[in-house]
């Protein structure tokens, strides 16, 4: 009867439930797309070490981020294969460039030289041809999303990265790095565009034996070349997402952000259940003298503010639901790994039944006296 | 002899004002008793509806002692006393004072379930039962503010029965009512009483209640200043106020 007495109550006061359910809706989908836009671009800061098929990636020495990094001999390569616990290993080749668009403009991107013909850690996603045709000399890909910036490029036009021919050879659906275009192509066209010598390569890429211990081979891969950064592609992965975290201020932005979306949320559900309270004390007071214990108040009130989390919390799922289906191949990044939404969730509630604490303080203090005045 | 239901041993109840306390109900010595209809009487601010809300264990004496069905519970905790009310107690308040967001039925409900306990079809049918018995049958699902201020109030007094108490606490429940509204309520009050088993305690200053007083208590100041009982014919003589 506590849980319909709370009801009963919140539906009777449509205009300060609403507010409360207001507030939790706030709180659901403002800090889940900023939590959103922050994991996409996460996704953006990592996207090559994450999804290439690598274990170890062997950077220049200092290197704290997959996006920086200098230049290694490809003599390092030999002593790598070398190794027992590498069952492969294969160069990598990065380098800046810019698009020569018709109307001679340029634009800048990433270009990505994967070693042929295995095209190891080549696009994983596309909208048009396949890997296969980085076989081709001159081929690159684009993505469909960066098809606007590059001028619209069909597969089979001819254009210029940095004065070099490239033809666009595939469409890829939905791949962007966090500085920008990432455009894939063979490593002889990659050195080509960024005038890296044949004797040098950008990053390392190991794929392990399967019987071979991870941290053991790095090690081993440590003393094998000693002035070299060698992680585990998840190491390298969470190292980048830190770095971009911490030195560009997106980290502390969205946090800002979130935490100002929160604390919105909580001030709109503690006014207005607070609001609630206030107009029903009478009815507290009734039922305190009644018979009705302080902590059947407060549960009461407990009820009300899980009623509301639950109701806004559907409301502001459906609209982030709705908000990312929406930029799911847009270029604004979005992402929400499925672990996180029980979680914002829950947190959520926790929030409303804090927020329901000073309601809950003000009618469990009604004195059921009050109910003869 | 009559087993009293309530004893009330040298209570007194003050009051602090923000500026000085004060003693509202001076030194009191009172036993109510099962079958009666006692009402107590005084001009405003004598104290009577102080000395309702100490029987009614909603507050607790300064000093005295406190007895309910025999037993002492001048020193129960608040829970202990919230369970007493809810076990012994009705209540019917001067303007109904019913939850607005709840129905008919529910506000009945309500007050046996609010310490969370389930409501039981027998307790369902109770309700119907005691609707239909005051006139109100077809009002289970409205809202209170669809019924008229007599109507609001028989539902009050359905409320405060359905519990089965053994003391009904009413306090100014005609003040609000026409003539016709109020007499509804008085006889429906005197028959309960009537029924022998349960004690009716009122607090009016309302002479249309007397007459239906087995027991009239006058207060004024903060004592008892005056004790009658007419058993069965009530107060005729609104003078002897």
């Amino acid at each position: 009867m506590r849980s319909i007495t709370a009801l009963r109550m919140l539906l009777y006061d449509r205009a300060t439930t609403a507010g409360s359910v207001l507030g939790v809706v706030a709180i659901i989908f403002l800090v889940g797309q900023q939590l959103s836009i922050l994991f996409g671009l996460l996704n953006f800061m990592s996207v090559l070490v994450d999804h290439m098929p690598a274990d170890v990636w062997i950077c220049t020495v200092n290197t704290e981020n997959v996006n920086s990094g200098g230049a290694l001999p490809m003599r390092y390569l030999d002593r790598v294969r070398g190794v027992d616990a590498v069952e492969w290993a294969e160069p990598l080749v990065r380098t800046g460039g810019l698009y020569s668009l018709d109307d001679g403009r340029f634009t800048g991107l990433q270009v990505v030289g994967l070693s042929r013909p295995d095209l190891v850690g080549g696009p994983w996603r596309f909208h048009q041809g396949s890997i296969d045709a980085l076989l081709d000399f001159d081929a690159v890909t684009a993505d469909r999303m960066d098809l606007d910036v590059l001028g619209y490029p069909e597969i089979g036009s001819v254009s210029e990265v940095n004065r070099v021919r490239v033809r666009i050879g595939a469409i890829t659906q939905s791949i962007r790095g966090f500085e920008g275009t990432l455009v894939f192509t063979n490593i002889d066209k990659a050195r080509e565009i960024g005038n890296v010598g044949a004797d040098q390569c950008s990053n390392i890429l190991v794929k392990l034996t399967s019987e071979a211990d991870p941290a053991d081979a790095v090690r081993i891969i440590e003393r094998v070349l000693p002035n070299t950064a060698v992680f585990r592609s998840s190491e390298l992965s969470s190292s980048t997402r830190s770095y971009y975290l911490t030195n560009t201020g997106i980290g502390g932005s969205i946090g800002f952000s979130t935490i100002i979306g929160t604390l919105v949320g909580i001030v709109i559900i503690t006014l207005t259940m607070y609001t609630t309270v206030l107009n029903r004390q009478k009815d507290f007071a009734v039922l305190r003298a009644l018979g009705a214990r302080r902590k059947d108040i407060a549960i009461t009130i407990l009820f009300q503010g899980l009623i509301i989390a639950g109701v806004g919390s559907v409301i502001g799922f459906f609209l982030l639901a709705v908000f990312l289906y929406g930029t799911m191949d847009s270029s604004l990044p979005t992402y929400m790994p499925l672990w996180l939404p029980p979680i914002h969730a829950g947190f959520t509630v926790l929030l409303c039944l804090l927020a329901s604490v000073l309601s809950m303080r003000r009618a469990t203090r009604v004195e059921p006296a009050t109910a003869f005045r | 002899m009559v087993e009293e239901v309530v004893r009330l041993e040298l209570v007194t109840r003050d009051f602090y004002d923000g500026k000085q306390l004060r003693t509202v109900l001076k030194k009191t010595d009172l036993g109510i008793i099962p079958g009666e209809l006692t009402v107590l009487a005084g001009p405003s601010g004598s104290g009577k509806t102080t000395l309702l809300t100490i029987i009614g264990l909603v507050l607790k004496p300064t000093t005295g002692r406190l007895f309910i069905g025999g037993d002492e519970v001048t020193d129960k905790s608040e829970d202990e006393r919230a369970c007493i009310r809810l076990r012994d107690f009705g209540f019917v308040f001067q303007q109904a004072a019913l939850v607005p967001a709840l129905s008919i039925t529910e506000n009945l409900l309500v007050s046996q379930a609010i310490q969370g306990d389930r409501v039981t079809r027998e307790l369902r049918e109770q309700a119907h039962r005691l609707l239909s018995e005051l006139g109100l049958s077809e009002h289970g699902d409205s809202k209170p503010q669809q019924l008229s201020t007599g109507q609001q109030q028989r539902v009050g007094i359905a409320r405060a029965l359905i519990g089965d108490p053994m003391i009904l606490l009413c306090d100014e429940p005609t003040s609000a009512l026409d003539v016709e509204s109020s007499r509804i309520v008085l006889d429906a009050l005197k028959t309960i009483s009537g029924e022998g088993s349960r004690a009716v305690v009122l607090v009016s200053h309302d002479p249309r209640v007397f007459p239906y007083a087995d027991r009239l208590i006058k207060i004024e100041d903060g004592s008892i200043i005056n004790d009658t009982r007419h058993p069965g014919e009530g107060v005729q003589d609104e003078e002897s106020y």
